[in-house]
């Protein structure tokens, strides 16, 4: 890209113009700066422009129901390559360059873990999707300006139990990809497992990257498991499947959705991919929140917003921070903003579904807002906890069967 | 405990990722014996040789002939970094030429994540159920890897030993001045060294492509066991190469039951390094005096 001289001065014109056109127009002293620090391109690329794109949409009817606690958002957007060190660097710019007050929407539990670090550090948000046990508790949320709007790992271990027991599986082995999140899937299911009275048969944490992952499944296998649970990603699980497939032997695996996708099927085949119990946490479907998600998600991505899980995450966290800066009032800081997050979004108070309903509403007295991705009810961790829904691969199709609540 | 058949089972998986990691060991070793250094972007030609062999394989629908131009593009790469890269740094030190060979690694990883996105893509074949030969599984597929992978080696080493541009190259690797005083033009040499190592490259990377999957880190993550084989082997030695592949990788996998999955890798370099302390010229290697 190459910038000429006339578009350098027609850009500094309009820069210069424009704060002047805020002020005068809307006469709102101040804006709220918030940071799109979103998966737009690797791994994270199916979801990441729907997420920024909704953060967007989000904070324009924000700012058309009249700015919250008198003030707009004005939206920076990056992009975090699914990377953490190119998320590190965009996030330094966002903080320091733009001064953005809160980070939204990072994804994937390395981009978040290293991003926390300087928003807190900055005494800013950071609002995630990232499952990692570690982003709940210091030193990752230790000033309690980090919020989840994705299950844990660990919810996603206790929603695998459930699924395990309503299948009346008896002998569950686990396997683990060796890193927070996937231990995280694995511990989670066996500390609800045992809970409710059963027994592993085997653990397995598998190391990333090898040629072969066969003296794994031979000890996972031979304890003769009837369910495996895995704590996996997509190229790890597509080489674990084929080989078990030669080996074989018979088994039920239960897989996140982020690794039990079309991809996967794609890759190992129809035969091979029969039967997996594909788990994924799912949006507030049916809410009204919802609703107004899905209809801003159409009109910008011309998709249903079921197809991500995500960009209804993102959505809620624009909502739930201006709900908290209409709570708390004109020309709160962010300690004062982070005070009321949890009072706007958890019980009691007048269910809502939209910021602008709950901006007439806290007019009244208390609200809760319940959002498109769940009821958002932040526990004292920041943490949520979302449905999940149970899919099933048959003949090449991924079929949603049933939901989990935990 | 792992009954008999178990031990046999994991013995032969070791085998044959042991033969698909000595075979890249080979090709490091092939250019450290001549062009004397560690060739880093080795693990990033192999990524090519499967990238190319993939998509001839779709184009052509024949994994003969993706598995041709996988060689073949390997190959090219492997000359292609000599002309343009390693040549040049002829005559300097081997840490720059080592270097040179991170860049060039870099350099193709970051064309292939541009080319074909970040993703996996997997070889579409067939997977088939295992016979049973006395109790112990046999996987057909295992078969055809090790099958592919023993010809090649039987390839370069014929190449090495039975024809004149073998002799050439091992007669450089003996001794580079002797070679050039008895009229042996360097050039024709070092193009035909870099063309048997990328396209041992290429197999090998192909032939991990259709164990795992496909992806432009592939290679880059396999280089590091491949080192180690090469070193082990005795640095500079052929079959050293393959043999300390094949017993790193029956090594690693017979020890799971004892010391675990975390640990198993890192016992290939606990082996490493009793072999540097104990034997520092490897297995097969011979003690080089200082020139």
């Amino acid at each position: 890209m190459s910038i000429t001289r006339r578009q350098t001065l027609a850009g500094l014109a309009g820069a210069l113009a424009v704060p002047g056109l805020s002020g005068s127009v809307l006469a709102q002293a101040a804006s709220f700066r918030i940071g799109a620090l979103n998966p737009v391109t690797g791994a994270g690329a199916p979801y990441g422009s729907g997420m920024q794109k909704m953060i967007l949409a989000a904070a324009e009817m924000v700012n058309a129901a009249g700015g919250a606690g008198g003030r707009s958002f004005e939206v920076f957007a990056e992009d975090t390559q699914t990377q953490p060190q190119a998320a590190v660097l965009a996030a330094k710019k966002l903080i320091e360059v733009n001064k953005v007050q809160a980070v939204l929407g990072t994804w994937s539990s390395g981009v978040s873990l290293a991003v926390v670090p300087l928003t807190n550090d900055a005494g800013i948000f950071l609002m995630n999707t990232s499952g990692a046990p570690a982003l709940s508790v210091p030193p990752a949320n230790a000033k309690g300006l980090s919020y989840r709007y994705q299950a844990t790992n660990d919810r996603f271990g206790r929603a695998f139990a459930e699924i395990a027991l309503k299948n009346g599986f008896k002998r569950p082995a686990t396997m683990a990809f060796n890193n927070a999140s996937g231990i995280g899937n694995t511990e989670g299911f066996k500390k609800a497992w045992e809970a409710k009275g059963g027994k592993v048969v085997e653990a397995v944490v598998y190391e990333p990257n090898q040629p072969s992952y066969r003296a794994e499944l031979q000890k996972v296998l031979a304890a003769k498991p009837d369910v495996i649970v895995t704590g996996s990603y997509l190229a790890d699980t597509t080489i674990i499947l084929r080989e078990w497939f030669q080996t074989g032997d018979a088994a039920k695996w239960i897989i996140p959705a982020w690794a039990a996708n079309a991809d996967l099927v794609k890759a190992v085949g129809n035969e091979a991919s029969e039967g997996i119990m594909s788990v994924d946490s799912i949006s507030n479907e049916g809410s009204g929140a919802f609703k107004a998600y899905d209809a801003a998600y159409q009109k910008a991505l011309g998709q249903s917003g079921l197809t991500n899980v995500y960009a209804a995450m993102t959505w809620d966290m624009v909502v739930t921070l201006a709900l908290a800066m209409e709570a708390a009032g004109p020309g709160a800081d962010i300690t004062a903003i982070n005070a009321k997050i949890r009072a706007v979004a958890n019980p009691e108070g007048t269910k809502v579904s939209t910021f602008a309903e709950g901006k007439e509403a806290l007019k009244k007295g208390k609200i809760n807002y319940e959002g498109a991705s769940s009821v958002l009810d932040f526990d004292q961790h920041g943490d949520v906890t979302p449905d999940f829904a149970v899919s099933i691969v048959e003949a090449g199709k991924i079929n949603r069967k049933y939901v989990v609540k935990i | 405990m792992a009954s008999a058949a178990d031990l046999i089972e994991l013995m032969l998986s070791g085998l044959v990722s042991g033969l698909v990691i000595g075979l890249a060991a080979l090709a490091i070793t092939l250019v450290f014996g001549i062009a004397r250094f560690a060739n880093a972007a080795t693990g990033d030609v192999m990524t090519i040789g499967a990238y190319a062999a993939l998509m001839a394989t779709g184009a052509t629908g024949s994994l003969a002939l993706g598995g041709l131009a996988g060689i073949l593009t390997g190959a090219l790469t492997g000359m292609g970094s000599y002309l343009l890269v390693f040549r040049k740094l002829e005559g300097r030190t081997s840490v720059a030429a080592l270097l040179a060979s991170i860049g060039v690694g870099f350099v193709l990883r970051a064309c292939l994540g541009v080319a074909f996105g970040h993703g996996q893509q997997v070889f579409q074949l067939p997977l088939v159920r295992p016979f049973r030969l006395y109790d112990i599984r046999i996987q057909p597929n295992d078969l055809k890897i090790a099958a592919a992978a023993l010809i090649t080696l039987a390839l370069v080493f014929v190449v090495l030993h039975l024809t004149p541009v073998g002799r050439r190259m091992r007669a450089v690797a003996d001794d580079p001045m002797l070679a050039r005083v008895s009229g042996i033009a360097p050039k024709s040499v070092m193009l035909a060294l870099w063309a048997i190592a990328g396209a041992t490259s290429g197999i090998a990377g192909i032939l991990i492509g259709i164990k795992t999957v496909v992806s432009p880190e592939m290679g880059w993550e396999m280089l590091l066991p491949a080192f180690a084989a090469a070193i082990l082997g005795g640095i500079g030695h052929p079959v050293g190469a393959v043999l300390a592949g094949v017993l790193l990788g029956v090594v690693q996998e017979l020890a799971t039951p004892l010391v675990g999955f975390t640990y198993k890798i890192a016992l290939a370099f606990v082996v490493l390094l009793v072999v540097l302390l104990v034997r520092p010229r490897g297995l097969f290697g011979r003690i080089e005096g200082v020139r």
